[in-house]
């Protein structure tokens, strides 16, 4: 379109471009995980515009507020620019460290020759700690971590943003890190506590133009949430419940689906699921003697078999029978009986929903799968089931987290609704990969008992099968708790206690921090502190001083992404792109603008110090295996390389030697077209998934027989292989005045506690009704006096405390109290971010008792009582 | 040809990348928004909705600021864009209060983002050319319309609920969506005929 061709070049004359640098470069994102490939436009050496790339399909051409507004955080006078150590010994919040600028050599040496003392004494001294917001980081630290030898490795500090129930649950479940509808072909999805297409997380920008274009189409969306922002507010229908019980209603539907319409895809329970397998008296498979093998019954035949040996239809879901003496029932008929005690009536008790709503969105959802319907997708027959049950941070973010997640994908599961089109769908959990070379190539396969294992994974060892529990030897007890990835044991209040509880034969003394601000990101900043002041040694690769930097005894200043290079922003698949039909493809980051002043790449200094510490050689070679990278293609032990040389290794290495980095930089991304057979893997499998959680009883006895020796009471409620609702603490709070549950959810406007620092965000964010605000209920909060606009103090039962502006809204449950983003910056490192918005994660315990018994899951809801402590200002 | 939006509010789930996408184009100063998104709860719990209402100057047919203009600053192009010469601009204002829409900004004094910081080499390349003391607000993006681009806010909209075009041509996707969906326009009753059309949430 060009409505004013004629006036072309008098208008270019108007705004005069210097004909020396005047330059779109093709790049990506990193204003949160999503990143979006952009197109970055540089006239005389200053970015003046940052627009999505139309050629990619990682964001399609779009960017988010936060993606355009990447310029601000470019040129925040207050990056910092040279290394930096501290004078005053002390360490505490509030108090002043006495930065002293210094040289690159005096700090890096001084860092080497602290890896170098703990290395030689004992490599799991050290944590390795890396923001979230910056995906890039995942390889370089990951290789730096190995390569020194230890296994603490650890995401923001495993705390509220810890998504250890959706990664985990969608890997069992999906094979990918996280579930979305299939935006084109579904009619009707069930969001619980999820934003997928609404502003924020992975892939977001994407997801945000195929569910509008779903809901144009006239998908119907149902938006199971406390508060109706984001997904809910544009929801067919809003359903809010009270915070944390999502399983509870999960459960009541999945009830209705089973035990009162009778609407469940037999065919899939059978051929795709652990339905059939036959399950003992002690909760377990009832197994071949001879080859170990679960048995199912053999309806034709009459008699108990090993599961491969009999076709999927012959299997019974449903009876009583008996197998080498033992009486047994399929998997699928202990789990209709289970769902029996979700009646409606029951979980409105619970959740506040009314059961008569409850039933009417199971109906719906059963109907419209369409169960035993195909389509014909490029020529390719797969099966149709045009609805999906998704669930994200809010409603796995509990002690309940395993459940809870397990719970609302069991709506899926019982419909056929998976992984086939119209359905819930994993991340891209199966890549026939790269046509040319045939690298990247991954599929989900059957593992141990049939049950599958997924292709691909974001850490080394894969969700299932489920690891080995051991006496502990990490710090995150991890090893003990093998369903956990990212630990909040990393910083909590009782960590010493649980490792004297263990015997652990050494404590951590040194942290190297790559941009996460550990005080804020994890839980209450008292506990993280105390944690952060007994390291003896601090580094922290940042792009400002932030409150977590106070305690560092070294500041590197790290380059950004308008700086930095990045081989694989949209790798893995399962991570950061687009699911669905569409095509493949592959982006990268290079930098726009040089560094200011001794600014690095982050990358590039973990080499430095790898190399000056002595571990270079092993840091290569764990290069080697997370890059995957052929014979041809090896890092040599001993040279040093340079971060972009080893992404120009693994591109070429992935496209053949003509796509290397070069080829990218100018291309920007290398596409293919993705085929049917990979996006609907899920009919071509012969991997089942588990419907009934056999592992759990036989995990928990080992970790049972670990821990309760040593005076450590491990739940077992929690650890039935059958979903189930345990409340949270928040729940069983009986204390007068304690009227709300207070909730933390995701803003889109801001990524973590990062992006308050950017004055066009922060501007969006404070005209905003509710980003920086404390949200609540208008009758709820009438009804004690309350007015929109007062000054508040929200207090939970231990006495922590946070103070903020009332928003008094329509749109939240009544019991419910919102508080948006990781704000609340309290430093002046952040100027701008400083005193805005609410610091939620102050009112969250750091401690076992907060925690999933399970994945570790820190719950992310407190109750509180609120007290006006001024008037509107 | 009459130059207008259609904004559809089904689409629009206030990531607010317009009104940053906008400030980026124009390295408007702070408070300064050609475009900007407003968020309104409309109803009772628990029938409440939320209405994401995108919002930027109507560039209306009949402009009271282009009528109340002492010095003709305010004016008509091409396609009927209303903009401000900024040139002839004398900041009196008048256009602000015979704006019914609010969508019309006085440029005060020099601010930077980083107001102790001084401007940013962003904000000197890019805020510093727009003059002080005059009125500002959207153009459709006329430069970028120059260049055969959408405005910024169209080009960027991640769900695509933003459609330009010209309002004249039955055929173009403008009119049909207008057609189509019964597209409205904001303050009919002020009778300034705007060329921003809604389309119903």
């Amino acid at each position: 379109m060009n409505f004013f061709s004629r006036q072309k070049n008098e208008s270019a004359s108007a705004q005069p471009r210097s004909k020396h640098d005047d330059t779109w470069i093709k790049s990506s994102c990193a204003l949160c995980y999503g990143t979006c490939s952009t197109l970055v436009h540089r006239v005389d050496g200053v970015v003046v515009k940052i627009e999505g790339n139309p050629d990619s399909v990682i964001g399609k051409g779009k960017l988010c507020g936060k993606g355009v507004s990447g310029i601000m955080t470019h040129y925040d006078p207050y990056r910092l620019k040279k290394p930096l150590r501290r004078t005053n010994p002390n360490k505490g919040i509030g108090i002043d460290p006495g930065w002293k600028e210094i040289s690159w050599d005096e700090a890096l040496d001084e860092v080497a020759a602290q890896l170098r003392r703990v290395r030689a004494e004992d490599p799991r001294k050290l944590i390795v700690q890396r923001t979230t917001t910056v995906t890039a980081a995942r390889v370089p630290i990951r290789a730096f971590a190995t390569g020194f030898g230890t296994p603490h490795y650890s995401a923001a500090g495993g705390g509220i943003h810890c998504g250890n129930g959706a990664h985990l649950i969608s890997g069992i479940m999906h094979a990918s890190w996280s579930v979305v509808p299939d935006f084109a072909l579904c009619n009707y999805a069930i969001y619980f506590g999820a934003s997928k297409g609404h502003g924020a997380g992975h892939v977001s920008c994407s997801n945000m133009g195929l569910a509008a274009d779903a809901r144009a189409r006239g998908m119907k969306m149902v938006v199971v949430d406390p508060m109706c922002n984001f997904a809910a507010a544009k929801a067919s229908e809003w359903v809010p419940l009270r915070v944390g019980t999502d399983a509870a209603l999960a459960l009541a539907m999945c009830n209705v689906i089973v035990n009162e319409l009778g609407t469940y895809d037999v065919p899939y329970l059978k051929a795709k699921t652990n339905g059939p397998y036959l399950i003992g008296p002690d909760k377990l498979y009832v197994r071949d003697p001879d080859t170990q093998k679960p048995l199912v019954w053999d309806v034709r035949r009459g008699e108990a078999r090993p599961f491969d040996a009999v076709p999927a239809d012959d299997m019974a879901l449903d009876g009583e029978f008996s197998a080498g003496g033992v009486t047994c029932h399929p998997a699928f008929h202990l789990l209709k009986d289970h769902f029996r005690k979700f009646t409606p009536a029951s979980a409105e008790a619970i959740t506040t929903v009314p059961a008569a709503d409850i039933r009417r969105i199971a109906a719906e959802f059963a109907h419209e799968a369409r169960i035993g319907s195909t389509i014909v997708i490029d020529g390719v027959t797969v099966p149709y089931r045009p609805v999906a049950a998704i669930a994200f941070r809010g409603s796995q973010g509990h002690k309940n987290s395993v459940y809870n997640f397990l719970a609302i994908d069991l709506l899926n599961q019982l419909v056929g609704a998976a992984d086939v089109a119209g359905s819930c769908l994993g991340f891209n959990p199966a890549s026939n990969g790269f046509p040319e070379t045939g690298r990247l190539a991954y599929v989900p396969k059957p593992g141990p008992d049939g049950i599958m294992v997924s292709g691909t994974w974001m850490g080394h060892h894969y969700p299932y099968p489920i690891k080995e529990p051991r006496h502990p030897k990490q710090l995150g007890l991890q090893d003990l708790f093998s369903m956990c990835q990212s630990s909040p044991f990393i910083a909590s209040s009782d960590q010493e206690q649980f490792w004297q509880q263990f015997d652990l034969p050494y404590r951590p003394e040194m942290l190297v921090n790559l941009g996460a601000n550990a005080l804020m990101s994890i839980g209450t900043k008292e506990t993280v502190a105390k944690a952060l002041a007994r390291l003896k040694f601090i580094v922290s690769i940042d792009l400002f001083l932030t409150e977590t930097s106070d305690f560092a005894d070294i500041v590197l200043p790290d380059c950004d992404y308008l700086q930095s290079y990045d081989s694989r922003s949209s790798y893995p698949f399962i991570f950061g792109h687009p699911a669905g039909m569409g095509e493949w493809c592959w982006s990268m980051r290079q930098p726009v603008l040089e560094p200011e002043g001794e600014q690095r790449r982050f990358a590039d200094i973990l080499l430095d110090l790898a190399d000056r510490a002595g571990f270079g050689p092993d840091m290569n070679a764990a290069f080697n295996a997370s890059l995957n990278l052929p014979p041809a293609y090896r890092l040599e032990s001993d040279k040093r390389y340079s971060w972009p040389e080893i992404c120009d290794v693994e591109l070429k290495s992935n496209f053949g030697p003509e796509h290397g980095l070069e080829w990218f930089k100018e291309h920007g991304v290398m596409k293919w077209p993705k085929k049917p057979e990979e996006v609907y893997w899920r009919a071509f499998t012969t991997a089942r998934v588990p419907i009934y959680w056999e592992f759990l009883p036989a995990t928990y006895a080992k970790i049972a027989a670990i821990a309760e020796p040593r005076g450590l009471k491990i739940p077992r409620e929690y650890y039935e292989p059958l979903a189930d609702f345990n409340p949270c603490l928040s729940h069983q709070c009986k204390k007068d005045g304690f009227e709300f549950y207070a909730f933390y959810y995701r803003d889109s406007i801001h990524t973590n506690s990062y992006t308050m620092e950017n004055p066009w965000l922060d501007e969006a964010a404070r005209l905003d009704p509710y980003s920086y605000t404390i949200t609540v209920n208008r009758t709820a909060g009438e009804r004690q006096g309350l007015t929109h606009g007062d000054a508040i103090r929200v207090e939970t039962e231990t006495g922590r405390f946070v103070e903020g502006r009332l928003c008094l809204s329509e749109a939240i449950h009544p019991e419910g109290l919102g508080i948006a983003a990781l704000a609340g910056h309290w430093r002046d490192g952040m100027p701008i971010a400083n005193g805005k918005g609410v610091f939620f994660n102050e009112l969250l315990e750091l401690d076992w008792d907060h925690f999933s018994p399970v994945n570790l899951n820190l719950d992310l809801c407190a109750k509180v009582k609120v007290t006006k402590i001024g008037a509107v200002s | 040809m009459r130059l207008g939006m259609v904004i559809d509010l089904k689409r629009c789930i206030a990531c607010y990348g317009c009104q940053l996408s906008c400030k980026a184009e124009h390295g408007t100063p702070p408070g300064v928004f050609f475009a900007r998104v407003i968020k309104r709860e409309e109803g009772h719990y628990p029938t409440v909705s939320q209405l994401f209402l995108p919002v930027l100057c109507n560039h209306c047919t009949d402009a009271p600021c282009v009528d109340v203009c002492p010095t003709e600053a305010s004016h008509y192009c091409e396609g009927g864009i209303v903009d401000i010469d900024a040139d002839k601009c004398v900041g009196c204002r008048a256009c602000m209060m015979a704006c019914p829409y609010n969508n019309r900004y006085f440029n005060g004094e020099r601010q930077n983002y980083f107001p102790d910081a001084g401007p940013t080499v962003y904000e000197i390349a890019r805020s510093e050319r727009h003059q002080e003391g005059v009125v500002m607000k959207c153009n459709f993006c006329k430069d970028r319309l120059a260049e055969g681009k959408q405005p910024s806010c169209v080009a960027n909209c991640a769900t695509n609920a933003r459609t330009f075009g010209d309002l004249d041509d039955p055929n173009s996707n403008v009119s049909r969506l207008i057609k189509e969906r019964g597209g409205f326009t904001l303050h009919p009753e002020a009778g300034t005929s705007p060329n921003v059309y809604y389309l119903a949430p």
